[in-house]
């Protein structure tokens, strides 16, 4: 590839370069340029190297990844100003300020889930504290996840190989996707650090936390380049990868989360997620812990390369294990192929939703302390929480809602296989068959129906243990259940629109997502941004109950029941009736 | 079959033969967009026949198959299969085929024994002994995942399914595209063995050899619409014989334009060109008067037939 962009450049050819934006990969090669009388001696090729090519790579990977890169780093690099600029309605100025920022530096369930808050009264400070771990560990995500599309996504559907077999080195992949994964955690780290210097000063503690949060994402560039050498399985080596960053992040909670006499908290050390916040942003930095992230990335790059050098093409470090070599009695028709294909998923957001409801339900408890003497932020909670008098309770409803919300985008996830189960011509297989095109559509349906509303009302449950297990009313186990299950028909009619996209119109599916999207917005920030009304109540939640805020109602409730079936029917007459394929 | 509804009035073909009839297509049209995919296709498979569907692709020979399961919509046109409706009644007469799709694409995470056992039982079932047999004779390890098996693997993974089941219609699109000439050989003693059992096997393919050893019978697509369909030595009689002849003097130019001569071309005393059936006496008497001193003529080849029907095409485009 080197050569052909060599070409492209100097011979007779040199319009070529300026023609239409064709990746130069495709681009006609020399010979044929040779055919309109340019004749090109055969120059000795450049000191091959097993990373040649690597740029034109780079190139590649940012131009079929980039809004995957664009939309990441927009959507993280506004989290650091958004806060700042709520920062004064959250810790007013003067003693009160500085009392809620001191209960909430001591309140555990707030140190383990986002870090350890060093100076809560400094704006920065205060912001590095509130998003600043999170927005490391999403660039970290990010990371891993841009890098394993570029290297083993490729590789695994076979299109790394036609390149591979073109004149570049061994882990130009490789190499190019790392470049594009640093580029983007520098341009992130950057729009933070200019963000931060302006609204934050000084200059010097924005630059830090930019740079730590960028630097976190570069180890797990690093991290996912590692664990696409492992197996020949995306799937498997994303795991992998979103694994280990799940677990760093334990890791940090339990360290920040046990008091800091505990021998326990010496371990948020080992923890690389932790690393941008013990670089100390706005608290006296301590610049040489950076050093830290980036010597990991080296060792990891260094590791990968490694682990390509001893590999064979397209499989894992180690030979696939053979399964078995019958089905299984279950694995007999639509369904039980839907319950085989989904079970990973179906355990992974189980475990995740159950974790976030007992983690709701421990602050829920404490929130009074915490917030009782703000009132601007009590009042934010209140908003989110469809008004409650009570704040802890305005808290939990505020907090179920985003429990729905997830849920129906578990059961997003879960209808829209159907979707790329057709797109890869397997719906086909299977509809040749005996299986009709509803039973295969209910074997999507249903469990994207039921285990999304299970969960939810598990979830309600699980809000109010804490609080029950501290010796509270065991009534509000049923009753927080309750509240969560009223919830359920918004998720049902997420997935009925789906569905209905499904049936008519499958190239507008990103609607749907759209919806869940907003939603979650909305749910997320909508209190704090103050949204105007009409734009909150466009969710398919707004319209239901929010007990016990409210007084349950049946209407609402059957209204949006009817709507789900409605869209559901409608989507699942035009899936019987549409072309597939 | 015998539970086909009575002929209905208007269709010729219903009255004497739609009861031995596995597939039987009139005047089915189908587009995409603006693209005419399938324009007046008509065609018609007997019960137990093995029948060619020949064709380059884009022809229309995927989308014909994939209307006859009842994945696609017909536009126009009247589809029985089985005596059945396709598109209404397709899980019931799904029971009764097995296909086997030309770009197999299997479940990445589930072995290839996994998915011969889905697809079988969704079937209806599948025989376990004639499952172990397939896995043996066309070599295919049952135990890798669907992600690590090559196309031909991938293919023969869908014909297991296929073979393994009971079925009465074999419906296979381009079966043996991936398929090595060892593993090619033992697919088409299979497809034999169906053929003496009296299966009925429709069999797209664009490989004139495959067509040639397997079918009883053909049918040329061209641009959505059969333009030549029976048995080979039927539409080898419509057509034209390769000749090559020395004559005692020089081709005089006459010859080349005599009816019935095509694509003459002249070498001094040698003349090749493609003569007519219906007009090779009166050629091969002209050159009986001129003097022969050696002559070849061979049987026009499928490829022949097969480029002749597309040549025209490609002139025009």
């Amino acid at each position: 590839m080197t050569t052909t962009a060599r070409e492209g450049h100097d011979g007779g050819g040199a319009h070529e370069a300026r023609g239409p934006r064709t990746p130069r990969s495709l681009r006609t090669g020399p010979g044929i340029r040779s055919a309109d009388g340019t004749h090109h001696t055969h120059r000795a090729p450049r000191a091959a190297s097993t990373t040649t090519g690597a740029t034109q790579h780079a190139r590649l990977a940012a131009r079929t990844s980039r809004w995957f890169w664009l939309v990441w780093i927009l959507a993280l690099a506004s989290l650091m100003p958004a806060t700042l600029s709520a920062y004064r309605t959250t810790v007013p100025e003067g003693p009160q300020g500085e009392a809620m920022a001191a209960a909430l530096g001591v309140n555990t369930t707030m140190r383990a889930m986002l870090g350890p808050p060093y100076d809560l009264l400094d704006p920065g400070g205060f912001a590095m504290w509130r998003v600043g771990t999170f927005v490391a560990a999403a660039a970290a995500m990010m990371a891993a996840l841009g890098v394993l599309r570029a290297t083993r996504a490729d590789e695994e559907v076979g299109r790394t190989e036609l390149l591979r077999a073109g004149p570049i080195g061994r882990h130009a992949p490789l190499a190019g996707a790392l470049l594009v994964a640093f580029g983007a955690c520098a341009l992130l780290g950057a729009i933070i650090a200019v963000s931060l210097a302006a609204l934050a000063p000084p200059v010097g503690s924005a630059l830090a936390a930019g740079l730590g949060i960028a630097l976190t994402g570069a180890v797990w560039a690093a991290v996912g380049a590692v664990a696409a050498q492992l197996s020949e399985s995306t799937r498997t080596c994303r795991g992998v990868a979103l694994g280990s960053l799940a677990a760093a992040y334990l890791l940090r909670a339990l360290a920040d989360g046990v008091p800091d006499s505990s021998a326990l908290s010496a371990l948020q050390w080992v923890s690389p997620v932790e690393w941008a916040a013990l670089a100390r942003p706005y608290a006296d930095e301590r610049w040489w812990v950076l050093a830290l992230p980036a010597l990991l990335t080296a060792a990891l790059v260094a590791l990968a390369f490694r682990l390509e050098s001893v590999r064979d093409h397209g499989s894992g470090l180690r030979a696939a294990r053979p399964g078995p070599a019958h089905g299984s009695a279950r694995l007999a028709s639509a369904g039980g192929l839907v319950a085989r294909l989904t079970r990973g998923s179906v355990i992974a957001w189980s475990v995740g939703l159950v974790t976030f409801s007992v983690v709701i339900g421990s602050l829920a408890g404490t929130i009074d302390t915490m917030l009782g003497d703000n009132p601007q932020l009590s009042a934010m909670f209140r908003r989110m929480g469809s008004g409650a008098p009570e704040l802890e309770e305005a808290f939990v409803v505020a907090m179920l809602e985003i429990v729905a919300v997830l849920a129906a985008i578990f059961a997003l996830s879960l209808l829209l296989r159907l979707r790329g189960e057709e797109e890869a011509g397997r719906t086909e297989l299977m509809l040749s068959t005996a299986t009709s095109r509803t039973r295969y559509a209910l074997a999507h349906l249903v469990p994207a129906l039921m285990l999304p509303t299970v969960l939810l009302l598990a979830c309600g449950a699980l809000v109010s243990l804490p609080s029950v297990l501290a010796g509270g009313d065991a009534g509000t186990i049923a009753t927080c259940a309750g509240s969560a299950l009223v919830l359920s028909p918004g998720v049902w009619v997420v997935v009925g629109f789906a569905m209905l996209v499904l049936g008519l119109r499958p190239r507008l599916l990103w609607l749907p997502w759209a919806l869940v999207a907003w939603t979650l917005f909305v749910a997320w920030v909508g209190g704090l941004l103050r949204l105007p009304d009409a734009l909150m109540k466009a969710t398919p939640f707004a319209q239901l109950p929010h007990v016990p805020a409210e007084a349950f109602a049946w209407g609402p409730v059957l209204l949006l029941t009817a709507l789900a079936a409605l869209l559901l029917g409608a989507g699942l007459a035009g899936f019987r009736r549409r072309d597939i394929g | 079959m015998s539970t086909m509804t009575s002929p209905r009035p208007g269709h010729p073909a219903d009255a004497a033969t739609s009861t031995d009839l596995a597939i039987d297509i009139q005047d089915l049209h189908k587009r995409f967009g603006a693209t005419r995919a399938l324009d007046g296709l008509t065609l018609a498979v007997p019960t137990g026949q093995v029948h060619g569907l020949l064709g380059p692709n884009g022809a229309g020979k995927s989308t014909t198959i994939r209307v006859l399961l009842g994945l696609l919509k017909a536009d126009s046109g009247r589809i029985r299969l089985l005596g059945g409706d396709p598109w209404a009644q397709a899980p019931e007469l799904h029971r009764r085929l097995a296909y086997v799709p030309g770009d197999v694409s299997l479940w990445p995470n589930l072995t290839g024994g996994e998915a011969i056992d889905l697809l079988g039982r969704a079937r209806g079932g599948l025989d376990r002994a004639r499952r172990d047999e397939l896995l043996d004779r066309f070599e295919l390890d049952p135990r890798k995942k669907g992600r690590s098996y090559s196309k031909g693997n991938r293919q023969k993974v869908a014909l297991v399914a296929a073979l393994a089941s009971d079925v009465e219609l074999l419906v296979l699109d381009e079966p043996t595209s991936g398929l090595d000439p060892l593993m090619e050989r033992v697919f088409t003693d299979y497809i034999r063995a169906e053929r003496t059992s009296g299966r009925t096997v429709l069999l797209s393919s664009h490989i004139l050899s495959e067509v040639e050893t397997l079918c009883d019978h053909v049918s040329i697509i061209r641009a959505g619409r059969v333009v030549e369909s029976g048995t080979l030595t039927q539409l080898r009689h419509l057509t034209r014989t390769q000749v090559t002849v020395d004559l005692a003097v020089p081709v005089p130019a006459q010859l080349t334009t005599l009816p019935g001569v095509h694509d003459a071309q002249v070498e001094g005393h040698r003349l090749t060109c493609q003569v007519d059936d219906t007009a090779l006496s009166a050629v091969l008497a002209r050159f009986a008067e001129i003097g022969i001193r050696s002559l070849v003529s061979t049987p026009p080849t499928l490829e022949e037939l097969f480029l002749r029907h597309y040549e025209p095409e490609e002139a025009a485009s």
